[in-house]
């Protein structure tokens, strides 16, 4: 059966079908990693490592029928609990660890070892945000004390890279002062007495984690078990892998976008992946037509005939998924660098490759191959005997009526839907194009073969009778073989469509963010202080009181969640990043208020996006610590795509930050001479431009939309120029009739270059009206002119790669000999 | 009377095979030529190489006048499509334009004006007309066989080859399709050159060339089928 099958089916088509699935095998398991990692990958610990068990409060907030949502900022736990649970059977020693921003301040001498130990084998230097520890967590963090005593009181340090009983400059909690160093270690981080900790930290009382030690011959499991006991389930227990994830949250966090970033995209990439696979089969079939004919017609039942195609098909995917798998975990690999370049993806939140995505991608497209081949093959197998062999060369046939109105009406939603951004402005807006480009996609592929046969009907009665005979033959036989024809159109045009509008919109939309931060925060200077993790207090009333500042206002971002805010949101809770602002930033940054005011974001106070709510209304958040607050709404403005849907007061925020500090401060004038902070900040750093960068994320998921599409796209042409190959050895035949009936050699080849040209300007024109339409919509909407921001080269450079791929595909295979009668 | 196609020592040999070993013939203006001869006889390759369809390895043709075996493939090319048409057993019409469309193919290639009124008659000889915008599938086996005739003729060659012309048809349509054979000869002056298993379908012809191992073994004028099967059938033998 197998042998028969193969026989049969010739090399052409198992390519395709090969190709089809490696491709489709590539795709799926590149994105099953990034779920996984997203799911079961773990923070490496970097800290606590001489801890056993690592209690921490929970950091997910349970959804329904979702993924909890990972909390970014610090939850804390009250230090009571240090003593419950070094009293617990089988705990040897517990202690309550602190993390709080700690800095040396730079430009001291012979301690820039504080910043970069180069002896401690640790992973790299300390983060400033959190590299301030009290004491006791030292022995936790599998460090010790080289030379020198304990510090045991305010003032007091240890450190590496310095000398017993030097004195450093020291930035602790945004508290800047001068400390004795009373002992050198051998772990990154500043190490203070634990009283001093716990008050430069501001957690009053309580504690970022508990880490416990077993006893001799206790395992962490027991230990673990014991404190489970005595804690409910209230609070997290954590031993091996997961401490890293207790220890830093935020970086926990950053896995819920690795499930989010192929949610995406991922569909997109999963109905390409179907249409190819169903498309390489189906050609494999149709070249098959006549054999599977004889075959009936030679007694084979319905059913055999199926289980051939059926077999084709498995075996060209068993060859293909090992390699696709391969490719699919060297992309996910690929794509884990460019994340971690961005900054989006953690260093020390590595990409898990387990064997879990191969299985589950290998499953999957196992059932969408052996689907497809079904689909395939059931007009073949189903034809009776006699009228298969009388059909088998009819290649003509008529695209159905139900496919081509359903592909119409689809187009014709898409571009009702297009037009959103016309009517509502924001973060939903761009939606709407993004949505229409997908539908659009599809109806393309189902009205295509109608359309291409009506549009080269009226082309080719419109052609003027001296029309050279190989360019009037190419738009016959591609009116004649629109079926034929239309599936490359379709897939070039699909491509088209997407790589403009996935790339055009995102440019746009970011533009138009931009021009909104930038009227927002004209004329406005940044000073920050990443070295010292944080604005330190003081520093605001020295630029407060510098000559020439007209305001200075604090700002950072947070993140919190809330429940659905718009329409189109999730119906469930959303996180979402919010800035942090005072009532001063009126004067400073300008976010286009609404009603209310901004002086009045005092207090448990926000302001919201002027779509979304009004004045005095209340809104229960959950903030980024996982504390329930409730809100009132003090003022709205009409900059949200800039500045986001939502603006905490400061008073709001304190508490619930893992630093505690502001990211930045915004100044007024930007030409204010900021130049003296230098000197008396060592660390500040001024920035000409204010960042307010709170489109950070979505960049990023634009960036890695941008790089999935282009491995889909790569995937969709080398499957287009597939099928036109084998399209193009299967006409032979057609080419060497017309060379009898008085074509030249130069003829048939001017007939495949007019075909070529005639198929890449219909894919063109469909892609470009398809994406243009959308495109110019939200153009509109969002930049007040008719054309899209960002690269439009990519239009030339769209039309000249469709139109390479089509002339290769279908003039290389085309050899001599073909042509020789 | 000149002889229209003219074939010089002409031999052809694929690899060690000879197909066709050192033949020459004239085939007279105005004339119906059968070839016949058992399966791998040669009559394919005569055909083919009397038609410029392929290159003699040695020998001249010349077709219309013109010395053909020297030419390169477009030049052959130009040179068939002002001087032979054909038919196939496979009626070798487009499926993706109409009959007329494909009636006017080889013009259309040839960069030629077509003759309509030549045109128009040659479809009511036939029989076609009214059936001119339909697509080939839509005609009868016979009937597209008639328009293959019919684009055959309608550069005016100087000489019409049929490969096999009847092999796919049923009896009534192939009487037909050489009745019509037959009447293009002698009412309008043309040549055809036959090739045909048929001895029925050879009986229709003027002259009989009989081939065997790559020469011509006999030529018989007007046979009646029954002498021709009894030559066939000889020959047969002494291949076996």
């Amino acid at each position: 059966m197998i042998r028969t099958a193969l026989a049969m089916s010739g090399l052409g088509g198992l390519v395709v079908a090969f190709f089809a699935v490696f491709g489709g095998m590539a795709l799926v398991t590149g994105t099953g990693v990034i779920v996984e990692s997203g799911l079961r990958s773990q923070v490496n610990s970097t800290r606590l490592t001489g801890a056993d068990v690592v209690v921490s409060a929970r950091q997910l907030v349970p959804r329904k029928e979702d993924l909890p949502v990972a909390l970014p900022e610090r939850a804390t736990l009250p230090s009571s609990i240090v003593d419950r649970l070094s009293r617990l059977p089988g705990v040897e020693s517990a202690v309550g660890d602190l993390s709080f921003p700690a800095a040396v301040v730079p430009g001291q001498p012979s301690t820039s070892g504080a910043v970069t130990p180069g002896t401690s084998g640790s992973t790299g230097p300390a983060d400033p945000a959190a590299a301030g520890h009290g004491w006791s967590s030292l022995a936790f963090s599998g460090g010790k004390a080289v030379e020198g005593a304990p510090p045991r009181r305010d003032g007091e340090l240890a450190m590496a890279g310095a000398r017993v009983g030097q004195e450093v400059r020291v930035v602790a909690g945004g508290r800047p002062g001068r400390y004795r160093v009373t002992a050198v270690i051998d772990a990154p981080g500043l190490y203070f007495a634990d009283s001093t900790a716990a008050e430069l930290s501001g957690r009053s009382g309580r504690v970022d984690l508990v880490a416990l030690r077993a006893g001799r011959g206790i395992t962490a499991q027991t230990v673990a078990a014991e404190a489970e006991r005595l804690l409910g389930d209230r609070y997290v227990i954590s031993t091996g892998g997961a401490r890293g994830d207790a220890e830093r949250p935020g970086t926990a966090a950053a896995r819920g976008m690795l499930i989010a970033l192929p949610a995406s995209i991922g569909g997109i990439s999963l109905i390409t992946v179907g249409f190819v696979i169903g498309g390489g089969l189906s050609l494999s079939v149709n070249r098959q037509r006549r054999d599977l004919a004889l075959l009936r017609a030679a007694g084979a039942t319905p059913r055999q005939v199926r289980r051939l195609v059926a077999v084709q098909g498995c075996v060209a995917a068993l060859a293909a998924l090992p390699p696709g798998a391969a490719l699919g975990y060297y992309l996910a690999a690929r794509l884990g660098e460019l994340l971690e370049g961005t900054g989006a993806l953690p260093p020390d939140l590595p990409l898990t490759y387990g064997p879990l995505p191969a299985v589950a991608a290998a499953v999957l497209l196992f059932g969408v191959v052996r689907l497809a081949a079904w689909t395939a093959s059931l007009k073949a197998s189903r034809m009776p005997p006699v009228s298969a062999v009388a059909e088998s060369k009819a290649e003509p046939r008529v695209p159905s009526r139900v496919r081509t109105g359903g592909g119409l009406l689809l187009m014709l939603v898409a571009l009702g839907l297009s037009a959103t951004p016309l009517l509502v402005r924001g973060e939903i807006a761009g939606l709407g194009p993004a949505t229409a480009a997908l539908l659009a996609i599809v109806g393309l592929a189902l009205a295509g073969p109608m359309l291409v046969q009506a549009a080269m009907g009226a082309l080719a009665r419109r052609l003027p009778s001296g029309l050279s005979a190989p360019l009037w033959l190419a738009v016959t036989n591609t009116h004649g073989y629109a079926l034929r024809t239309a599936g490359a159109v379709a897939a070039l045009g699909m491509m088209v469509t997407l790589g403009l509008s996935v790339v055009l919109t995102q440019t746009t939309i970011s533009q138009a963010k931009a021009d909104e931060v930038n009227a927002g925060l004209a004329d406005v200077a940044s000073v920050s202080a990443p070295r010292l993790g944080g604005v330190p207090h003081g520093l605001l009333d020295d630029v407060r009181a510098l000559p020439g500042v007209m305001a200075a206002a604090p700002a950072s971002t947070t993140t919190v969640l809330t429940r659905s805010l718009a329409v189109g949101d999730d119906p469930g809770l959303h996180a979402r990043t919010a800035m942090i602002l005072g009532p001063e930033a009126g004067g400073v940054v300008d976010l286009g208020v609404v009603e209310g005011s901004m002086g009045e974001l005092k207090g448990d106070t926000v302001a919201l996006d002027a779509d979304l709510g009004e004045v005095g209304e209340r809104l229960d958040l959950l903030m980024g610590d996982g504390t329930p607050v409730r809100a009132r709404v003090v003022a709205t403005y009409s900059r949200a795509l800039g500045f986001g849907a939502l603006v905490l007061s400061r008073d709001l925020a304190a508490g619930h930050t893992t630093t505690g500090l502001d990211a930045e401060i915004l100044v007024r004038p930007a030409a204010a001479d900021l130049s003296s902070l230098a000197k008396t900040w060592p660390g500040a750093e001024v920035s000409r431009r204010a960042a307010a960068s709170i489109a950070d994320a979505d960049a990023t998921q634009g960036l890695v939309n941008i790089a999935v599409l282009a491995v889909l796209i790569g995937y969709v042409l080398v499957s287009v120029a597939n099928r036109l190959v084998a399209t193009t050895t299967g006409r032979v035949e057609e080419l060497l009739a017309l060379r009898r009936l008085g074509a030249t050699p130069g003829q048939v080849r001017r007939m495949l270059r007019w075909e070529s040209l005639v198929i890449a300007l219909a894919a063109c024109a469909a892609g470009l009206v398809l994406a243009g339409v959308p495109l110019v919509m939200l153009s509109v909407g969002f930049l007040g002119r008719p054309w899209p921001a960002g690269p439009l080269w990519l239009v030339p450079a769209s039309v000249l790669v469709v139109a390479l791929v089509v002339w290769a595909a279908v003039n290389l295979p085309v050899r001599r000999r073909h042509l020789a009668l | 009377m000149s002889d229209v196609v003219t074939l010089e020592r002409v031999t052809r040999s694929y690899g060690s095979v000879t197909a066709l070993d050192d033949v020459s013939l004239g085939f007279p203006r105005g004339r119906f030529v059968a070839v016949m001869g058992p399966s791998g006889s040669g009559k394919s390759t005569l055909l083919q190489c009397a038609a410029a369809l392929d290159t003699p390895t040695s020998g001249t043709v010349r077709i219309g006048g013109v010395t053909v075996s020297g030419l390169n493939e477009t030049r052959r090319t130009e040179v068939r499509r002002k001087h032979v048409g054909f038919v196939f057993q496979s009626y070798n019409l487009l499926p993706s334009i109409t009959v007329e469309e494909n009636l006017t193919l080889p013009l259309r290639l040839a960069g030629v004006r077509p003759d309509r009124a030549w045109l128009s008659e040659l479809v009511e000889r036939v029989g076609l007309g009214g059936r001119l915008r339909r697509r080939p599938a839509e005609l009868s086996g016979g009937q597209q066989q008639r328009a293959a005739l019919v684009r055959a003729l309608a550069a005016r060659p100087d000489v019409v080859f049929a490969d096999e012309p009847t092999g796919a048809l049923d009896l009534r349509s192939a009487a037909e399709v050489l009745g019509l054979l037959r009447e293009l000869v002698d009412e309008l002056g043309q040549t055809v050159i036959m090739v045909t298993h048929d001895p029925a379908a050879a009986a229709r012809a003027h002259e009989t060339l009989v081939m065997a191992d790559g020469r011509v073994v006999d030529l018989l004028s007007a046979p009646a089928p029954e002498e021709l099967a009894v030559r066939l059938t000889r020959l047969n033998g002494v291949l076996t």
